[in-house]
């Protein structure tokens, strides 16, 4: 199935079976999304109850302020960035220039974990598309 | 000091980011990026966080001038943003289908904001219309018929003179106010 939008095309079927993937080997993660960068939804794996669906619109204007903000302080490209919470973590980066990866974990001592599975996700999804 | 800030919303492609740009005296800090839906019909790039940018005003205060995304899905923007705000600024891009009801969506959504503080409301892109002044009297008859005191002036987002008479009317109101 492919997203059909009048700027851009992705391919879901492709991106969702790679958040798949992630999820299945990194037990912590127990949700990921792939987000346009202008902040709709493009396909998503929630392992547990987690619903992400309003998170991407938010995700989108965060990995921007990211940039934005690493782009004022030229400090390069904004590699990823993480919310540290009470109950978990959340990462977001560029899968590519117009799509974010965001993933979730409630556990609170798996971010390096996180972030590593989240890079190879990224990394997955920008080969295969 | 808290600081003194106006917020410009309102619809997708109104010039609500162009407003900011027409009136900040420091480079703006944008947060567009390139739309990958039915906006590209429209332009390019759409705000997807916030827009900010700085002027001064009388006394050697500053102005803080913040631009909202102007999208539903960003509407959580709206509401962080106009914390604090001295009053809205609401643009309606009058070449839209029907530009009334975005109007509404607007007045709707930061209604308890409104009534707090005040607005005045832009009509852009009037110049796509065969006849401006008639496109403005649709908006002075709606404003009447709700019962809306607030001033309504026709503007070219692009040019800072018309930008300008919306932050300037809206600083009278608060000084009346
Ligand atoms: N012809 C015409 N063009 C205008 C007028 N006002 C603004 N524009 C143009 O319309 C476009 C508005 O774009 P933006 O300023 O990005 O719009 P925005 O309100 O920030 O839109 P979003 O952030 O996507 O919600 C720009 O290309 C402006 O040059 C007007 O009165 N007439
Ligand atoms: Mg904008």
């Amino acid at each position: 199935m492919l997203l059909k939008k009048s700027g851009t095309q992705f391919n879901v079927d492709v991106i969702k079976s790679k958040l798949s993937e992630a999820i299945d080997r990194c037990d912590v993660m127990d949700a990921a999304a792939a987000v346009t960068i202008d902040g709709h939804l493009v396909a998503k794996i929630e392992a547990r109850d987690c619903p992400v669906n309003r998170i991407a619109s938010m995700g989108s204007s965060m990995m921007s302020l990211g940039d934005t903000m690493t782009a004022e302080l030229k400090m390069g490209v904004c590699r990823n960035l993480i919310v540290e919470n009470e109950r978990g973590f959340l990462v977001l980066m560029h899968i590519r220039d117009d799509l974010i990866l965001v993933t979730i974990s409630h556990d609170k001592s798996s971010l390096g974990m996180l972030v590593s599975s989240s890079k190879i996700c990224a990394e997955s999804i920008r080969k295969a598309l | 000091m808290a600081q003194l800030k106006i917020v410009f919303t309102g619809t997708v492609g109104a010039g609500k980011t162009q407003a900011v740009e027409a009136l900040s005296e420091i480079p703006v800090l944008k947060t567009d990026v390139q739309a990958t839906d039915e906006v590209v019909d429209l332009k390019d790039s759409t705000t997807i966080a916030m827009d900010y940018g700085e002027m001064a005003i009388s006394d050697g205060e500053t102005l803080a001038v913040y631009g909202t995304p102007g999208q539903k899905r960003f509407a959580y923007m709206w509401d962080i943003l106009s914390r604090n705000a001295l009053g809205i600024v609401i643009l309606v891009n009058n070449s839209r289908k029907d530009p009334i009801e975005d109007l509404c969506v607007y007045v709707n959504n930061f209604k308890q904001h409104i009534e707090n503080t005040t607005a005045v409301f832009g009509v852009t892109h009037l110049d796509k219309a065969k006849n401006p002044a008639e496109e403005m009297n649709k908006y002075y008859t709606f404003f009447e018929q709700q019962g809306y005191h607030y001033p309504v002036f026709p503007v070219d987002a692009r040019k800072r003179n018309d930008v300008n008479v919306l932050v300037e009317s809206l600083l009278a109101m608060l000084e009346v106010g």
